[in-house]
């Protein structure tokens, strides 16, 4: 043997870890600023593989950092700031107890701060990175945009997160880049003012990542705006500001903040460092490809004129929002889709038409009645809006009308593949979407439900017409005779037909065709390896199984509507 | 002043003149001598307690009764007793208002505090004379006239020379972090190169360290903000509001289990709970002699025997015969290897499989760590000595679910989840509140000014 006794702990992971209060006392900071100071440089715990060596021996639980971690921040020049401060709050401390005002005023003015800039441009080299964490940086701003001024915390931070937060969805508005209405998004601009403040959350630790978002969705938002030819910090179009000056502007906030309120009304367009009538249209560089590429190419293409359309989805509408909806959630999305919007003088600042209004196409209301309805408008509930976005195209208005029962409000984000449990509303709706009008069962349905039963008749009647564009018309004009008598449309859908060329020799050959595929298909299974075959089973087993559960869920579905039906029936009896 | 004073005195020194004060007698005390050549034995010694007590006389008049009352007229003073005046109508007025004079009478403690001396108070010869008016006018006229000259003072140009006064806002304050107007640049453009030489700034520790690759990857590959399942929706599809109320369900269970775990962990035993029988017989213990002791009394003797047997030496002939055996053990078992080694080759499949099936056992070992690995790159880790607590499902009950926005409640906070969010994604460790903790009880002492009250 010989040589000396190796000892524990002195390589390895013992020595690559290190504890929090080691941490803390190499870096000479009290706990709250080394907390601050690894939020503000993204240095977050470890949990080492195995603990008991890390620690020593020892199994109680502990925080370790990765030493290397601690030693980068050695370096920050950060820390020196912190520990400035801790002096200028002892002499602050001292000048208090010692009742020297004007010593106090002079520290006070003195107060050492510090710029997170060099971190932001450390932490997201690029411009890519920092937009790959800009959902955190929007979702802080936001919450914290729309706290109470209550002094949890600073006043300043909540304006410039609110500040911030404007200028994001004014440049959401201004590049129209919003796809789909998320719920989350909703919540956090809509419920805010309700709530308490829950005790158990460390608002410290959270006003430290909100401090270095703020920079880092300042510095994004700037050049956002620069990308759009947009002025930073935005201003609004001049004829714009000169159509939003009300005339009791005085009552409803102070000058200096009137501006960001009108701003954050989200009704008026920016000013553009370079004057432009519009954007012009950009068109896709076109590249010279072969074969395959050219398919992707249109397909591509093909994506992007859709884009285009869902861009300009409410583009020539006039919205106006009643008081009892969520104003600014509507607002930004109607907006961000192209439409104009106005609302009640009382609601904010910055509406730009009245009630009054004869061109408003459509008003949104979230009431069960109406007293005063104007005619060549609709009444709509707000559910409209976010389900048109999701489905990217103008939904029929009938199923949201005022007091009608909403069809469920489906998640943007769920995808269906194929062989899983579709919703019949989502079957509905990626009809309509393919520009099918709904089927037979669909009319059944909606007749059940229907109140005037004459009318239905006359419907019917009207169906076994031939001309089906015939009696189309002659619906919109009940329908509009309907209106005018302010009462709710009855739903009407056509039953689709079976087209002649369907059913001819072309259809034979169809299946003609279908029939060799399916053989083909046969003979390549029967070809395969043993190895392959066995996958090939596995997955047609899975395939099965998850068409079998979407089955079973379905009929489930129909099982239950037949009971809401007949319960239904039973209440109107 | 003086003029007032000797015309009181003289007043006084009227016969008719009647004081509020029975005078003292002068005579009471025996007099005593002091000379009177010096101005302070004057003031010392003299005594003017006769004219004090006159003019307080004198003022308390003019307080109580408006001025001297020996200059009063008799019929200011005096009236013809008449009887008492007819009042009838009087005391039905105020039963009427008896409940708003009993409102409107003013309180006694305001009535004690009302300012009742008669003395009118002095005037302010301030409110109609400005103090240095006629300098101040020439000042104002002066300046004027130079005005309209344009001739523009020395004065005027120094205060005009002045630097303006600081701007109103600090600017610790506009230098801070979270200055609402605080400027931003692009700070992704092509900004200055560093012009230094990069020698001395390394030296003088202002060039940066570079940041490690490793720091910016994410600790966890959760994503920001996670979305709720479709079920959450305020007007959701029937199944996926089933679909999450059952997962909520799951959770709820789960939480119950542990409690009931716990609860069913420090339930005491039954057998363990004192019944008559037991309290007794633990009463009685040692008392009654049992016929058991007797079997116990044999068995020691036995094991004492056993446990003390002499070692003896080996023979010889023993020892050689256990060579021996070892010897024929060790040949039989290497024969036994040789053959089951020539057997094998016999066996080779089963040996094959026998490997085969260890393979696959260590490659499906493999896979499952490594998916476990995958999975736990999702997990909150334990950071510290807390665990991660999820937060609730924020989910609505069937008979909870709004038809409309403008009905909906919200559920929960953002702010939780924000902070449950990040400590999921293992950005900080999760904390509780550091509880208040009393070092030293707290001495209860009886305060001066508590105890005169009490």
């Amino acid at each position: 043997m010989g040589g000396l006794q190796k000892k524990k702990y002195e390589r390895g992971s013992a020595t690559n870890y290190i504890t929090r209060n080691k941490a803390r006392k190499k870096l000479q900071l009290s706990l709250a600023d080394f907390r601050r100071l690894c939020i503000l440089k993204g240095i977050y715990p470890h949990e080492p593989k195995h603990k008991k060596k890390v620690n020593k021996g020892s199994t109680a639980p502990r925080t370790f950092y990765l030493l290397k971690d601690i030693r980068f921040l050695l370096h920050e020049p950060i820390v020196r700031k912190f520990r400035e401060y801790k002096v200028f709050v002892r002499k602050l401390r001292k000048a208090y107890g010692k009742a020297e005002w004007t010593g106090v005023e002079r520290l006070r003015d003195n107060k050492p701060g510090y710029k997170l800039d060099h971190i932001i441009k450390e932490r997201y080299p690029t411009f890519v990175d920092a937009l790959r964490d800009i959902d955190d940086a929007l979702s802080m701003c936001f919450l914290f945009s729309t706290f109470a001024r209550t002094g949890k915390c600073h006043v300043q931070t909540i304006t410039l997160c609110r500040r911030l937060s404007v200028e994001w969805m004014n440049y959401i508005i201004a590049s129209r880049s919003l796809k789909k209405v998320g719920r989350a998004r909703l919540q956090g601009a809509e419920c805010p003012f309700q709530w308490a403040h829950p005790t158990d959350v460390d608002y410290r630790v959270m006003a430290t990542f909100t401090e270095m978002y703020t920079t880092l969705l300042g510095f994004v938002n700037f050049r956002l705006y620069q990308t759009l030819n947009l002025v930073y910090p935005p201003k609004l179009d001049s004829k714009a500001e000169s159509e939003l000056k009300a005339e009791h502007e005085a009552d409803y906030a102070m000058d200096s903040e009137s501006y960001l309120e009108k701003l954050s009304a989200l009704s008026a367009s920016l000013a553009r460092v370079v004057a432009t009538a519009e954007e012009e249209e950009n068109q896709m560089d076109q590249f010279p490809t072969e074969g395959e590429d050219q398919e992707n190419l249109e397909a591509r293409e093909k994506e992007q004129k859709e884009q285009e359309a869902h861009k300009r989805l409410f583009e020539g509408l006039k919205f106006f929002l009643n008081r009892e909806v969520p104003r600014e959630s509507l607002a930004f999305i109607l907006r961000c889709f192209g439409a104009e919007v106005s609302w009640d003088q009382s609601l904010c600042i910055g509406g730009t038409y009245d009630v009054t209004d004869e061109s408003i196409t459509h008003q949104i209301v979230d009431r069960p009645n109406m007293d005063k309805q104007y005619i060549n408008r609709y009444y709509i509930q707000p559910q409209w809006v976010f389900d048109t976005v999701n489905a990217k195209m103008l939904l029929p208005v009938e199923d949201y009308f005022i007091g009608v029962t909403l069809p469920p409000h489906l998640s943007p984000f769920v995808e269906e593949k194929d062989g899983d449990y579709v919703p019949p509303e989502k079957l509905k709706l990626m009809a309509l979407q393919r520009g099918e009008k709904p089927g037979q069962d669909d009319e059944e349905d909606d007749d059940d439900d229907d109140d005037d039963d004459e009318e239905e008749e006359e419907e019917e009647d009207d169906d076994d017409g031939d001309d089906d564009e015939l009696t189309e018309e002659r619906n919109l004009k009940k329908m509009e005779n309907q209106r005018a008598q302010g009462k709710t449309l009855a739903v009407k859908v056509t039953p689709g037909k079976v087209r002649p060329w369907e059913t001819g020799s072309v259809g034979n050959r169809v299946r003609l065709e279908q029939e060799e595929k399916a053989e083909e298909k046969r003979l390549a299974i029967m070809m395969m390896k043993k190895k392959e075959k066995y996958l090939y089973d596995k997955i047609m087993f899975g395939k099965k199984r998850t068409v079998r559960e979407a089955n079973k869920l379905t009929a489930k579905r129909k099982a239950h509507e037949d009971a809401s039906k007949a319960e239904k029936k039973a209440k109107k009896q | 002043m003086a003029s007032v004073k000797r015309l009181k005195r003289v007043a006084a020194s009227q016969p008719g003149f009647i004081g509020f004060k029975q005078s003292e007698d002068l005579n009471s005390g025996r007099r005593k001598r002091v000379n009177k050549n010096k101005k302070k034995n004057w003031n010392k010694h003299s005594d003017i307690q006769d004219v004090e007590e006159f003019l307080d006389d004198v003022r308390l008049q003019e307080r109580a009764a408006g001025g001297l009352i020996s200059e009063r007229t008799d019929e200011s003073l005096f009236f013809w007793d008449i009887g008492e005046p007819k009042r009838k109508i009087q005391p039905e007025v105020q039963q009427d208002h008896k409940g708003k004079k009993s409102k409107s009478r003013p309180l006694r403690i305001d009535l004690i505090l009302q300012h009742d001396s008669l003395v009118p108070p002095p005037k302010d010869i301030l409110a109609h004379q400005q103090p240095n008016a006629k300098k101040l006018r020439r000042i104002a006229e002066k300046a004027a006239k130079l005005a309209s000259l344009g001739v523009v003072t020395r004065r005027q140009k120094r205060l005009l020379n002045r630097r303006p006064a600081r701007a109103t806002v600090p600017k610790a304050e506009t230098d801070a972090n979270n200055f609402p107007e605080r400027p931003f640049y692009d700070l992704w453009g092509e900004g200055a190169k560093e012009t230094a030489d990069p020698y001395f700034l390394e030296q003088t520790g202002k060039k940066l360290v570079k940041r490690p690759e490793k720091l910016n990857a994410k600790p966890s590959v959760l994503p920001a903000v996670e979305i709720i399942a479709p079920g959450g929706s305020y007007n959701p599809d029937f199944f996926s509001h089933q679909a999450l109320l059952l997962e909520a369900h799951e959770v709820e269970v789960k939480k119950e289990k542990a409690v009931l775990r716990v609860e069913r962990q420090l339930a005491v035993n039954r057998e363990d709970i004192a019944t008559e029988e037991t309290v007794f017989q633990e009463q009685v213990e040692g008392l009654v002699e049992e016929d058991d002791e007797e079997y116990e009394s044999e068995e020691p003797g036995g094991v004492s025997t056993r446990g003390s047997l002499p070692q003896e030496k080996k023979t010889e002939k023993e020892r050689k015969r256990e060579r021996a055996d070892k010897l024929k053990l060790q040949k039989k078992q290497a024969a036994q290897v040789f053959t089951s080694r020539k057997q094998q080759l016999f066996q080779l499949r089963s040996i094959q499989a026998a490997l085969k099936k260890d393979e696959q056992q260590t490659a499906e070992r493999v896979t499952q760590r490594k998916a476990k690995q995958e999975a736990e790159k999702s997990m909150p880790r334990r950071l510290g000595r807390l665990k991660f607590q999820a937060q609730d499902l924020e989910v609505q009950l069937s008979d909870e679910i709004p038809g409309s926005l403008r009905t909906l409640k919200p559920e929960g906070s953002v702010l939780k989840d924000r902070f449950k969010s990040m400590q999921k994604r293992n950005m900080i460790e999760p904390r509780e509140r550091a509880k208040f903790k009393r070092r030293h009880k707290l001495k209860y002492v009886e305060k001066r000014a508590f105890k005169e009250i009490t």
